[in-house]
């Protein structure tokens, strides 16, 4: 029997949850999921990735479908194929070209001097 | 690579099912369903009903077990809970509580 003991954990494609996901580490999901997702390491949406949830993490980067509110202590990527709904609080959020982002952003960062 | 990997120290409270492998090393509460092979690994907990294509159990499971192919229960494995299988293994070093239905 493979021991998989040190792979990462992966939610992949053709799965599907209905509840809550939690945990240490990484987390990276390709899977449809319907509730809750906290971890604390970062967590990946995969292209393809459809979350309807609160998500929290250190770290999300979103390249699939997400609709839910976003707690990260670090940063917040939403990419070119990622589509985010939802409030974020976050150190930083990026939004590159082509992603879509709807919602509010709390973010703590420092104004330049002229806008201060 | 497994397309579905829960890994230790992740744990899932829910139904989850899935077009393909899963592979379950963490901690898993509620129902699973596969169309491909499930594996508990050594240290994951499971309990829930698992049904599949074939399931492998080398962790603890509480909760019936249905196989379209087999079950296997591996040393180390522990499985309280029914099963259902046209073929079932146990391994020497396993533990089973529950009833067999090997469908004949």
């Amino acid at each position: 029997m493979a021991k998989g003991s040190t792979e990462a954990t992966v939610l992949g494609r053709g799965l599907r949850v209905r509840g809550r996901v939690r945990g240490e580490g990484d987390l990276r999901v390709e899977a449809q999921v319907e509730g809750d997702v906290t971890v604390s390491g970062a967590l990946e949406l995969g292209e393809g990735a459809e979350v309807r949830g609160a998500v929290a993490a250190e770290t999300v980067t979103v390249s699939g479908a997400l609709r839910g509110d976003v707690e990260v202590r670090g940063e917040v990527v939403v990419t070119a194929t990622g589509s985010l709904r939802g409030d974020v609080e976050a150190a930083s959020l990026v939004l590159e070209e082509g992603g879509q982002f709807h919602g509010r952003v709390s973010a703590d960062f420092e104004l330049p001097d002229a806008l201060a | 690579m497994a397309a579905t990997v829960i890994g230790p120290g992740i744990t899932i409270e829910g139904e989850v099912s899935s077009d393909d492998e899963v592979i379950v090393g963490g901690t898993l509460r509620g129902k699973l369903e596969s169309e491909g092979a499930v594996t508990v690994e050594g240290d994951a907990v499971v309990e829930a009903d698992i049904a599949a294509q074939s399931v492998a159990i080398g962790g603890h499971v509480t909760g019936n077990v249905t196989a379209n192919d087999r079950v296997d229960l591996l040393s180390g494995g522990r499985l309280v809970g029914d099963v259902k299988a046209a073929r079932l293994t146990i391994a020497d070093g396993a533990v089973f509580k529950g009833n067999v239905d090997m469908e004949v």
